[in-house]
């Protein structure tokens, strides 16, 4: 006889009097890692709280353990046993890895604290899921997946019998990711339930028990292990995307000049990387185990590498000022905007190396407006930035690149807590960059979405270039990236057709 | 009727006047004290008028508010339709002696057997209309039977047979509690009869964990709650589907529950129609039961939910999940009971 460690029935919740959950059933067995994938933002915030605290519901039960917890005809405050692990992390910086487990636990009354004695509590639990964390290191040493272990190695010691987790695979690579499955199915062995919540549908169904499909709010269907090994399902929130790429898959190579050359550049961790891009061509490098990005941040940010070269356009990168490279930070909508000033001040932010009077010209203005109301809405020009939907702030973000014509974009996570309706438009605005030859390359820990877009993915691995894939090659890559059955189609499609795989790129070297 | 009406007044300057009263008391008294042996310290007097004042909120608060916003609560939701087999809860809450006959007398109107004995009244009359005759059919259908085994049509005297069994099952004593068993050998009988039209186009599985299948098949669940929503995937989700159907029945037990998932791959529905769905199965019997307009679809889900939350509970019943070309799962919640003793509402089961 099984149990059921989470039952969410038909659960209506508000918020602020706006329904963040309708409707809203599902259930965890014990001991099952259930995936989540939702297609918008909504309900999302409002689920975690409902997990963690029994807020008033408009409608619906929810039962923990078999034991109702709350209901919508009385309300009884209270929290449950549930963790969620999610990128900002819930553990003392300043504290120890064994303290952050044991002594910040809900329970623990001892007076006197013994390193010694919470080391060897911890080993046993160190050795069972085989990741090296020292006991004795700091939460600000370690690295995000060793974090996200020792998140994970707390709620199991607190006793939570229900983990969620948030998009964590967005933040480690791929073989971080795999290594967190593992644990994952090995705590699930043991009767733990897991929520997986991820933006992949590809890669939650390729580990989880079950995954939930959730859309504005509802559960819209579960799929479990076997609708995956009988083919992938037909989903209509990725219908656009499927036709999107396999229609860019079709495209021809790209040719141009090298617009940015890294000539055995080296900074902190970063070690003799060469590299050329050329002008409309998308490069994803992937930071294998995220030790490199930070510095080569630092390198496009003040252009001085501790030795090599980098080169934008033929000439060396100005420190700071450049014009011809611009990079798209962490999530845009947040840190790319400013609130206090207007659209067209924001849309117009980087022109003024084009035109030097552009602050005080109204001219510009109105034939600005006047040409990318087309593309952009002839409405937005006069809302306030906060009044602007997200599609619409990634829409003012990515033409004030348009407008600015850099040789090169840097783009940094673009997809991360993007929704997954948010996510194929980023492509077509990424894409837009590329139809106008300016080069895109894309800083990437996994790969779900960027690969889509690729030319060339570049592989990082303690800060050196461990291997390139050109597009045609893609095929090669390990099963678990997600996406890959529309490189693989593609690739059957060419082969069968005795076509050479589309895609190469002969011009941009390698190592100019 | 007049001592009722004390009884509701008093109870109510109880709670409103009496505890401001008492408080208003108390605050004086204090007051007193401190002026008389402080010689006025305003910081006694600061601090007994801060503590009534917290008291008196905390009183209004469990007293009145707290109540009355439940009571609130409740009925907004019931006259949005949700599903509740009782109505608002007066429960702490002082009704006048006028209120409380109203509460009672819809109590009354809500009672689940008068619903059974009107969903019942109701499938009475359409069988009157489709002019069936039980006994009628069972004898025509065997005497078809037995002319077809004379000819040697084989086919023809199988299909025959499990046509009688399935009518004999569908239109005899309804209102019963089955076993799990019957219930899924029902369903069997009923998929063989399509598969004469579909043939292999159409699979059907029965799932469930080997341990526990004696435990699942004796559960007792109301008749022809299987079947229905199995008719429902066929002839919405896999007829028209291009290729082989698959139906899937999955059975699991828990210690309190019966979960049954009826899942098929066939075309789905758009998240707008499901969110419709589940709208209709999460209101009430009595609102479904009312309802002036012809529902759009899906009578045989709402009628099988219906009966389930008449005889088990509103927590338990229907829901559905659908993805357009996915296919569609329809859930069944139950409580696990063995017994027909278990019924919670063994009024209903009788009065039908």
């Amino acid at each position: 006889m099984r149990t059921e460690t989470l039952r969410m029935d038909r659960v209506s919740y508000e918020y602020q009097g706006v329904t963040q959950l309708d409707n809203f059933s599902l259930s965890v067995w014990e001991g099952e890692i259930l995936g989540l994938v939702p297609t918008n933002n909504c309900g999302v915030e409002a689920l975690f709280s409902l997990l963690v605290h029994n807020l008033p519901l408009r409608y619906g039960y929810i039962y923990y353990h078999e034991k109702l917890v709350n209901d919508w005809h009385d309300h009884r405050p209270g929290h449950n046993r549930i963790s969620v692990i999610r990128n900002e992390s819930c553990l003392a910086k300043d504290l120890t890895v064994a303290d952050n487990i044991f002594v910040l636990r809900p329970g623990f009354k001892k007076w006197h604290i013994r390193p010694r004695v919470l080391e060897e509590q911890l080993t046993p639990f160190i050795q069972e899921i085989g990741v090296p964390i020292r006991a004795d290191a700091y939460i600000d040493s370690l690295t995000t997946f060793q974090r996200f272990v020792v998140e994970l190695l707390k709620a199991v010691v607190a006793g939570s019998r229900l983990i969620v987790l948030e998009n964590v695979d967005a933040f480690i690579s791929d073989s971080e990711l795999a290594k967190l499955q593992e644990i994952l199915t090995h705590y699930a062995g043991k009767g733990i339930s897991f929520l997986y919540l991820s933006a992949h549908f590809e890669e939650t169904l390729r580990f989880c028990h079950r995954t939930a499909l959730m859309s504005n709010g509802r559960i819209l269907k579960c799929f479990d292990l076997e609708s995956g090994s009988r083919g992938r399902p037909f989903l209509p929130c990725v219908e656009d995307y499927d036709r999107w790429v396999r229609a860019r898959l079709k495209e021809g190579e790209r040719s141009g000049e090298t617009v940015l050359e890294l000539q055995g550049v080296c900074r902190g961790n970063l070690r003799d990387v060469s590299l050329g891009v050329s002008a409309g061509e998308c490069v994803v490098i992937q930071d294998m185990d995220g030790c490199a990005q930070s510095d080569l941040l630092a390198v496009l940010e003040h252009g001085r590498p501790e030795s090599g070269r980098l080169l934008v356009g033929g000439a060396p990168l100005r420190s700071g000022l450049d014009r011809n490279i611009a990079i798209v930070q962490e999530r845009p909508m947040e840190t790319m905007l400013f609130h206090d000033m207007s659209y067209m001040d924001n849309l117009c932010f980087n022109m003024d190396h084009r035109f030097p009077g552009i602050w005080t010209d109204r001219g510009m203005y109105r034939s600005i407006r006047t040409e990318y109301a087309p593309l952009l809405g002839a409405e937005v020009f006069d809302l306030r930035v906060n009044e602007l939907t997200a599609r619409q702030k990634y829409d003012l973000v990515f033409t004030r690149l348009l407008l600015q014509r850099p040789k090169v974009v840097f783009c940094i996570h673009p997809f991360k807590k993007a929704e997954v309706s948010i996510r194929s438009h980023i492509w077509e605005l990424i894409d837009r960059l590329l139809k106008r030859d300016i080069a895109v390359v894309i800083l990437a820990v996994n790969l779900a979405d960027s690969l889509a877009l690729a030319d060339r993915l570049v592989r990082l691995r303690r800060g050196s270039i461990q291997e390139v894939y050109r597009r045609g090659d893609f095929v090669k890559l390990p099963i678990s990236t997600p996406w890959l059955y529309l490189h693989q189609e593609q690739h059957e499609t060419e082969k069968a057709a005795g076509q050479q795989p589309a895609g190469h790129i002969t011009t941009a070297p390698l190592s100019p | 009727m007049r001592r009722d009406r004390f009884c509701y007044l008093s109870r109510r300057l109880l709670a409103a006047g009496g505890g401001t009263l008492a408080l208003g008391a108390m605050l004086l008294l204090a007051l007193f004290a401190a002026a008389a042996e402080l010689g006025g310290s305003w910081f006694i007097f600061a601090a007994a008028g801060t503590a009534a004042a917290v008291l008196l909120l905390v009183w209004t608060f469990l007293w009145i508010v707290r109540p009355f916003s439940c009571q609130e609560k409740e009925t907004c939701r019931f006259l949005e339709g949700y599903s509740s087999n009782s109505a608002p809860r007066a429960g702490e809450v002082f009704l006048s002696p006028g209120g409380r006959q109203m509460q009672e007398c819809l109590q009354k109107m809500l009672d689940s057997s008068e619903l059974l004995k009107l969903n019942k009244r109701q499938a009475q009359y359409l069988a009157l209309q489709n002019q069936i005759n039980p006994h009628f059919l069972y004898n025509t259908l065997e005497s078809i039977r037995s002319e077809a085994l004379i000819a040697g049509l084989m086919p023809v005297a199988d299909m025959t047979e499990a046509l009688a069994s399935f009518f004999r099952y569908t239109i005899s004593k309804v209102e019963n509690l089955v076993s799990v068993e019957e219930e899924l050998q029902n369903c069997e009988t009923y998929f063989k009869i399509q598969q004469y039209r579909f043939a292999e186009r159409l699979q059907l599985t029965i799932e469930c964990d080997s341990a526990d299948r004696e435990e699942i098949y004796n559960c007792r669940l109301p008749k022809l709650t299987m079947q229905p929503i199995l008719e429902n995937s066929i002839i919405h989700g896999t007829e028209c589907k291009i290729g082989t159907g698959h139906l899937k029945i999955h059975l699991e037990r828990t210690g309190k529950l019966l979960l049954i998932r009826v899942s098929d791959d066939g075309v789905g529905m758009d998240e707008e129609t499901l969110a419709k769905m589940n709208r209709r199965l999460q209101r009430s019997a009595w609102t479904t039961a009312s309802q002036s307009e012809q529902p759009e679809g899906g009578i045989a889900l709402v009628n099988v939910n219906n009966r389930i939350h008449l005889l088990f509970g509103e927590e338990y019943g229907l829901r559905v999940f659908s993805i357009p070309g996915a296919g569609t799962d329809v859930e069944v919640l139950l409580p696990a009971i063995t017994s027909d003793r278990d019924v919670p509402n063994k009024a209903a089961l009788r009065s039908v």
